[in-house]
């Protein structure tokens, strides 16, 4: 009996996870390689990008810009967005590797016309996803601006930026 | 020679500044006597001077330490800009703080020029230094 209650369990677990993995029709594009886990050497980049990039603002996937774009962003940091975010060259060039390594290989998600975007809000997907966001919502006190994922995204520090997760402070949930 | 080991590390911790920042501090110090003859040792109350005045920052715009990191540094601010929660600045209140002489050159030169349009001088940084330590 036991070990038929432990098999359905472990049953109801999967199919829950399945429907769980099928109701995400969000794209994934956070991270393209989600699938592969992330080498020894990637794992302590992803962390060196979370605490140094992190400490300001949250840090955005990789997967939001193309190469280009992080490139320009890590070559620029002495005027990032009107603030100094210069760091040890060894940390640049670390943090700079591991943008690049994950950065976006879709056009139609992050190519700003064949231009370097800096902006992820400039980017086509964005701008499409957030189309029905309004002025008020972004520059309420709770959000500041729609550079800040996590005001209405509960967990895109995480990368997931699933509909059921969105709550906009004072708005509520996104229906 | 080991007492005074003991000693030296007991005094530092109560100054609220790790063995690192400590070195990094008595380097400004030289480099502050090189630039400026008269100087005769960090001033917390010229450190408070500097983090609580108001000056035209990177941007153009008026700006001051006190913008992000309150004028109470044991309290925890807000960028400015991002609304990012800021931990508190004084050691007594955030034990991480002035731990790594890594961080502390990075943040002194980053927000020197965010809010003076410039870097700070050695004896400038030894002072803000100082007055963090002692609030």
């Amino acid at each position: 009996m036991k070990t038929f209650l432990n098999i359905s369990l472990a049953a109801a677990l999967f199919v829950g996870g399945v429907y769980l993995y099928a109701d995400d029709d969000e794209m994934e594009h956070a991270r393209p390689a989600y699938s592969k886990p992330l080498s020894k050497q990637d794992q302590a980049s992803a962390a060196l990008y979370k605490k140094e990039c992190g400490a300001c603002h949250m840090a955005y996937q990789a997967g939001f810009l193309p190469k280009r774009s992080w490139e320009k962003t890590m070559s620029g940091l002495g005027n990032h967005f009107g603030t100094d975010a210069t760091m040890d060259s060894a940390d640049t060039k670390m943090i700079q590797s591991y943008l690049m390594t994950y950065a976006s290989t879709d056009n139609r998600i992050t190519d700003v016309k064949g231009a370097v975007a800096l902006r992820i809000s400039q980017t086509p997907h964005f701008v499409k996803e957030h189309r029905e966001i309004t002025q008020k919502m972004l520059t309420q006190p709770e959000v500041k601006s729609i550079a800040n994922c996590t005001a209405c995204h509960t967990k895109a520090d995480t990368g997931s930026y699933r509909e059921r997760e969105i709550h906009i402070p004072n708005y509520g949930r996104w229906e | 020679m080991k007492y005074l080991t003991i000693l030296l590390i007991g005094s530092m911790s109560l100054m609220g500044a790790s063995t690192e920042v400590v070195q990094y501090m008595n380097e400004l110090s030289s480099v502050a006597k090189t630039e400026n003859k008269s100087f005769a040792g960090f001033d917390a109350a010229r450190g408070k001077e500097i983090f609580t005045s108001t000056h035209t920052g990177k941007q153009g715009k008026p700006m001051s330490c006190t913008s992000c990191h309150t004028t109470n540094l044991s309290n925890s601010g807000k960028n400015s800009l991002t609304g990012k929660v800021i931990e508190p600045l004084s050691p007594k209140a955030n034990p991480q703080r002035l731990t790594s002489a890594k961080e502390v050159k990075k943040w002194l030169k980053r927000n020197f020029v965010d809010v003076y349009a410039r870097e700070g001088t050695a004896q400038e940084k030894g002072d803000v230094l100082t007055y963090i330590i002692k609030n």
